[in-house]
C-alpha cells in the first residue's frame, strides 16, 4: 500500500477536494480514515462554538474609545520620523541581548501553553515564530517598537538564526566599542 | 503630497476623488480612500475602518483571551497599533490581512503579558427552544472548547481561529501568518487532530 496521506492532503479531503487516487487510498486505509474522521469531528464541534455577543451598545463604545485614544496620539510623524524611536529601541535590545549573554532566547518565550503530550508540528513546518517575526517586513512590529513595550516579546520571538545573527552583530559592535 | 488638507466634518472617505458619480464608491474604494486619508493624518477617517472591522477584531481577540474585558482592551489596542502603523501600510496585502496580523501579534503579546481574569459574558444560545439546563450545558461545552483551542500550539491555534471563525482562505491565512498554503493546510489538520485529543481528554 502507498504511504499514508499527508496532513495537507487530509485538509484537502476534509474540504471535499483531493484526487481520485487519494480518495481511493482513504477508502482502503482505516488509519487514514480514522484520522480524517477525528479531524472532521473536531471541526464540527469547533465550528459550533461562537463567542458570546457583547451588548448592543458595545460597538459604539468601542469606536468612541478608539477615537478618544487616537485623538490623544501625536500628529503623524514625517516619513522617516519613526526611525528615531526604532533606533532608541535598538539600543535597548542591545542591552537586553547582552544581558541574555550566550544563550539565545528560546522560542518558547511567546506563550508556554503547550501541554506536555502535545505533538509538535513536523520539524520542517516548525517555523513557529514566523507568526511574529514575519511581521518585521510589515508595520506591526515597528508599532511595538514605538511603544517600547514589545521588546521582550520581540527578543523572545527571534528565530535561532536571527538571534545568532543579532548576537554576532552585537559582538562585533561590542568589540569595536572596546577597541 | 498635494492632497487637499482641509478636514471635512464627515469622513473624507466619501468625498474621495475617484468615486463614480452615480453609484458612489464601492466598499473597497471607500476603504482605500479611508486608508489614504488616515495616512495624511485625518483621524476621523479611521473611524470608517473601525466600523468595518471592529466585529472581526473583537471576536479574534475574544478567541485568545476568552473574556469580554480583555477582548475589549485588546481590540482597542489593535486599532491603536493599526493607526500608529497605517502610514507604512503599503497595500501589498489586503488591509484586512494586515489588520489580522496586527491582531494576532497583539494577542500573542497579550497572552504573554498577563493571565486573563475569569469573567465572561453569558453565552448566546440562539435556539429559543433550548431549555435552561441544556443551555447551561452547551455554554459549558462552548467554554471548554474555546479553552481547548487556546491550548493548541501557537500556529495551529492561529490557523484554526482564522480559518474556522473568520472564514479566511488558506492563502489569506498564509499571508497573515507569514506562512505558505501547504503549511497552513498541514497546521489546520494537525490542529484539528490535537483538538480532538483535547476534547477526548476533557471527556474522560
Ligand atoms: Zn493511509
Amino acid at each position: 500500500m502507498a504511504s499514508h496521506l499527508s496532513d495537507r492532503t487530509m485538509t484537502d479531503l476534509l474540504e471535499g477536494e483531493g484526487t481520485p487516487e487519494q480518495r481511493a487510498h482513504l477508502a482502503s486505509c482505516a488509519a487514514c480514515r480514522s484520522r480524517l474522521d477525528n479531524a472532521r469531528a473536531a471541526l464540527e464541534a469547533a465550528s459550533k462554538v461562537d463567542v458570546p455577543e457583547p451588548p448592543g451598545l458595545y460597538w459604539e463604545a468601542l469606536r468612541r474609545n478608539v477615537r478618544r485614544r487616537i485623538a490623544e496620539e501625536p500628529e503623524r510623524r514625517t516619513r522617516w520620523g519613526w526611525l528615531a524611536p526604532l533606533a532608541a529601541a535598538a539600543a535597548v535590545v542591545v542591552i537586553v541581548a547582552l544581558s541574555v549573554g550566550e544563550r539565545p532566547p528560546t522560542p518558547a518565550g511567546v506563550a508556554p501553553t503547550l501541554p506536555a503530550w502535545s505533538a509538535l508540528p513536523p520539524v520542517e513546518e516548525d517555523d513557529n515564530l514566523a507568526v511574529v517575526s514575519g511581521f518585521a517586513e510589515e508595520e506591526a512590529l515597528v508599532a511595538d517598537w514605538e511603544e517600547g513595550r514589545g521588546l521582550a516579546a520581540f527578543v523572545a520571538a527571534l528565530s535561532d538564526q536571527e538571534s545568532e545573527a543579532l548576537t554576532m552583530a552585537l559582538r562585533v559592535e561590542q568589540q569595536e566599542g572596546e577597541l | 503630497m498635494d492632497a487637499p488638507t482641509s478636514t471635512p466634518a464627515l469622513p473624507a472617505v466619501l468625498a474621495a476623488d475617484e468615486a463614480p458619480a452615480e453609484t458612489g464608491p464601492s466598499p473597497r474604494e471607500a476603504e482605500r480612500a479611508a486608508i489614504e486619508a488616515c495616512k495624511r493624518g485625518e483621524r476621523e477617517a479611521f473611524d470608517q475602518l473601525v466600523v468595518r472591522y471592529q466585529r472581526e477584531i473583537y471576536r479574534l481577540c475574544y478567541r485568545y483571551v476568552n473574556n469580554h474585558e480583555d477582548a475589549n482592551d485588546l481590540a482597542q489596542e489593535v486599532f491603536l497599533r493599526a493607526w500608529r502603523a497605517i502610514g507604512r501600510f503599503r497595500g501589498q496585502s489586503a488591509f484586512s490581512t494586515w489588520l489580522y496580523r496586527i491582531g494576532i501579534n497583539a494577542c500573542l503579546n497579550f497572552r504573554a503579558a498577563r493571565r486573563p481574569p475569569a469573567q465572561e459574558l453569558p453565552e448566546t444560545i440562539p435556539d429559543p427552544g433550548v431549555g435552561a439546563a441544556e443551555r447551561v450545558e452547551r455554554a459549558e461545552q462552548a467554554r471548554r472548547l474555546r479553552e481547548a483551542v487556546g491550548r493548541l500550539p501557537e500556529k495551529q491555534r492561529a490557523t484554526l481561529i482564522l480559518k474556522i471563525y473568520h472564514d479566511l482562505t488558506h492563502k489569506e491565512v498564509a499571508q497573515v501568518l507569514g506562512s505558505t498554503v501547504g503549511t497552513v493546510k498541514a497546521n489546520l489538520f494537525h490542529g484539528l487532530g490535537n483538538l480532538r485529543k483535547l476534547m477526548a481528554e476533557e471527556g474522560e
